[in-house]
């Protein structure tokens, strides 16, 4: 009489090794979807902060036509 | 140091429309909410008067004094933003809020609303600048581009100012003393604790 693992072991792959790989190769694609996109991060509280608003020629132009 | 704030000029405002449609396509706003609506009152009427409203970015903003879990912040440049990964859509804000700016655009059954979202003065937020995520959750950050709020800037009859306040409120000086009349600086008085005086 043979047991499980000695069938599966003819076989080459046991269920168990199979879905452990495929789990595996699941985190590892997880991992390089996560690392395409490093700006995801979130900013620290001092640059949530900072100022943006700049006086660009872009803005200039906007106050000079609002001024006709 | 600028403090952004905005100005509707009432006594231009066509109600064209033009600058809710232009916000919600520049930050693809949800179906169902508008970051910015247009109020008539007197509609049809002698004295018809309309006024763009969305989020003034108040000094002391009542939305953050109310705020369960604190996800209102303002920037150096006085804009009030909030964070999405902290709010609860408890809807506090919305009740706070004198221009009824916070939307919840996920109201479900049981008094469910997700995540609140309001005008964040093309400024984006709390997500690294320009990033995908803070486009998604936000909106576009002009701001940061060196640009002001897409609303202001496309206004066709130049009636929503937005920028410096001390700039934008001498513009509507210089206008109400030429055309010798002026509605006021709608909303001013309440979001900033002062207005135009002309």
């Amino acid at each position: 009489m043979t047991t499980t693992n000695e069938k599966s072991d003819k076989s080459g792959v046991d269920r168990r090794t199979f879905f452990r790989a495929g789990s595996g190769a699941a985190m590892v694609a997880a991992a390089t979807v996560v690392g395409a996109e490093p700006a995801a991060a979130s900013e620290t509280q001092e640059e949530r902060l900072k100022a943006r608003y700049r006086e660009s020629d872009h803005v200039k132009a906007f106050y000079r036509v609002n001024r006709y | 140091m600028a403090r952004m704030k905005f100005l509707c000029d009432a006594d231009r405002c066509i109600e064209c429309n033009a600058c809710v449609t232009a916000c919600k396509n520049e930050h693809e706003v949800p179906w169902g909410i508008n970051r910015r609506r247009v109020v008539t009152i007197n509609d049809g009427k002698p004295g018809e008067r309309s006024v763009s409203m969305a989020c003034m970015h108040c000094t002391d903003a009542p939305c953050a004094a109310v705020c369960p879990v604190s996800c209102f912040y303002t920037t150096v440049d006085k804009v009030v933003l909030h964070s999405k990964d902290l709010c609860i859509g408890c809807g506090y804000c919305f009740y706070a809020c004198p221009f009824g700016a916070p939307q919840y655009p996920k109201v479900g059954n049981f008094g469910s609303r997700g995540k609140m979202d309001k005008c964040t003065y093309c400024a984006g937020g709390p997500e690294a600048d320009f990033s995908t995520v803070e486009y998604e959750k936000y909106g576009r950050n002009r701001l940061a581009e060196g640009k002001l709020p897409l609303c202001a800037e496309m206004c066709s009859t130049k009636s929503l100012l937005a920028g410096d306040g001390d700039i934008i409120a001498s513009i509507y000086k210089e206008r109400v003393m030429k055309r010798g009349y002026g509605s006021g600086a709608w909303g001013w008085k309440t979001a900033y604790k002062e207005t135009v005086n002309v």
